[in-house]
C-alpha cells in the first residue's frame, strides 16, 4: 500500500514538473522579444523600396499601354522603360539599385466582338546597398472589351482587367460608332447591372428612337485612359 | 508519512499556481508595456516609418494625384494623418534636375526640432508620373517631436 502511495506521489511530480517546463517555455517568446526589441533588421525598409519600385514599374506600364492605344506609337514603352531605368539610377542615387526588363510586349486586336489592348514586361531588379541580386517580377497591363449581345435599340458589352475581373465605373467612358458612315452617335445612355456570368454588364441604349446599325463599333477607356474597340458584325 | 506526501503535493499545487499567475501577469504587463525609443536605432526607426507612410499613401494612388495635381495642403494632411503625431516632417518635392517644385512647405511641426535634433531621418521616394512620363523626387525629413 505505501509503495502504491509513493508511486502515485512520484507521477504527480513528474506531471508538476512537466508544468512548470511549460511554463518556463512560454516565458521565452516574451524574453526573445524583450532582449531583440532593439535589433535592427535593414530589410524591413527595404520591403517598401522594392514595393514602390513594383509599384512605380507597374504605373510606367499603364500609362505607356493608354498612350500606345491613343497614340498607336509602337516604341512607346520602351523608350520609357530605357528612361526609367536610368531616371530610377537618379532618385535612388547611392544605393545601387538597377533596374532592367527582359521582355517588352506591346499590342492590341481591335474591332472584333472581343477585343483587347495588353502591355506585358519583365522586369529584372538588383539593388547592391543590401545584396539584392536578380529580383524578377513580371507587369501585365490588360483591358479586354466583348460585346455580348445586339437587340433593336441597346448594346450589351462587358469590359474585364488582367484578372479578368471586371472594371467598374466607365458609365461616361463609351463610345458608340456607327461603321457604315463612320460617325459618332451622340445620344446614348449607359447603366451598369449584375449579371450572372458575366459579374458586370455595361447596357448602351440609344436614345434616337433609332435602331442599332450593324456592324457598329463600341469604344471604351479606362480610368488610366486604355483605350479598346470592339465591333459587332451580324 | 502518508500526511507528508499529500502536503507535499499541496506545495506544488501551489508553486504551479503561483508560476501560472506570473506568466499571465507578464503577458497582461506587456500589452500595455510602452517601450522607450532607443536614440541608437531613431534614425532608422523613422526611415523605415517614413517609407511605409509614402508607399502606402502611392498604393492607394493618393500620393501620384497630389503630386502630379501640385495639391499641397492635401498632401501635407494624408501625411498629418499616416504619421503619429510626435513625429514632425518636411517634404520637399523635386523634378528630375532637382528643381523644387511644391512653392508651398509641406510641413508640420517646430522647424527648430529639424535643426536642433541629432535624430533626422531622411527618405527618398521616386514616382514614375501620373497620365505621363514624368519622374517625381520627394524627399521626406522626419524628425520626432
Amino acid at each position: 500500500m505505501r509503495r502504491l502511495i509513493v508511486q502515485k506521489s512520484g507521477q504527480f511530480v513528474i506531471i508538476a514538473v512537466l508544468m512548470i517546463a511549460l511554463m518556463i517555455i512560454s516565458i521565452a517568446p516574451l524574453l526573445h522579444r524583450t532582449v531583440t526589441y532593439y535589433k535592427h533588421e535593414p530589410w524591413e525598409e527595404y520591403l517598401a523600396l522594392i514595393g514602390s519600385i513594383e509599384l512605380n514599374s507597374e504605373r510606367l506600364v499603364t500609362l505607356s499601354l493608354a498612350n500606345y492605344t491613343q497614340t498607336l506609337n509602337q516604341d512607346i514603352l520602351t523608350e520609357n522603360l530605357e528612361k526609367w531605368q536610368i531616371d530610377i539610377m537618379k532618385i535612388y542615387s547611392g544605393r545601387g539599385i538597377s533596374l532592367t526588363y527582359e521582355t517588352a510586349y506591346l499590342n492590341y486586336s481591335w474591332e472584333k466582338q472581343q477585343s483587347l489592348s495588353v502591355a506585358n514586361v519583365t522586369f529584372t531588379l538588383d539593388i547592391e546597398s543590401i545584396g539584392l541580386k536578380g529580383y524578377k517580377f513580371t507587369v501585365v497591363k490588360l483591358l479586354n472589351l466583348t460585346i455580348i449581345a445586339i437587340d433593336e435599340s441597346s448594346i450589351i458589352v462587358t469590359v474585364k482587367d488582367e484578372n479578368k475581373a471586371p472594371v467598374t465605373d466607365l458609365e461616361e467612358n463609351f463610345k458608340v460608332i456607327d461603321a457604315n458612315t463612320n460617325s459618332t452617335l451622340e445620344d446614348i445612355e449607359v447603366t451598369s447591372d449584375y449579371d450572372e456570368k458575366e459579374q458586370l454588364i455595361y447596357r448602351l441604349r440609344l436614345l434616337c428612337n433609332c435602331t442599332v446599325p450593324t456592324p457598329v463599333v463600341v469604344e471604351v477607356w479606362s480610368p488610366e485612359n486604355i483605350r479598346v474597340r470592339a465591333k459587332y458584325s451580324p | 508519512m502518508v500526511y507528508d506526501d499529500t502536503k507535499g503535493q499541496m506545495r506544488v499545487i501551489e508553486v504551479i499556481l503561483a508560476s501560472l499567475v506570473i506568466v499571465f501577469a507578464l503577458s497582461f504587463a506587456n500589452l500595455f508595456a510602452v517601450t522607450p525609443t532607443s536614440p541608437k536605432y531613431e534614425v532608422t526607426e523613422l526611415e523605415k516609418l517614413g517609407y511605409n507612410v509614402l508607399y502606402d499613401l502611392d498604393k492607394q494612388g493618393l500620393l501620384p494625384r497630389f503630386v502630379y495635381s501640385e495639391d499641397w495642403s492635401n498632401l501635407e494632411a494624408a501625411l498629418r494623418v499616416s504619421l503619429p503625431i510626435d513625429v514632425y516632417f518636411n517634404l520637399t518635392v523635386y523634378d528630375l534636375n532637382r528643381t523644387q517644385i511644391n512653392d508651398t512647405p509641406i510641413f508640420y511641426g517646430d522647424a527648430s526640432a529639424f535643426e536642433n535634433s541629432k535624430n533626422v531621418a531622411s527618405v527618398t521616394y521616386g514616382l514614375v508620373g501620373h497620365d505621363s512620363y514624368n519622374p517625381r523626387i520627394l524627399v521626406l525629413r522626419l524628425v520626432r517631436g
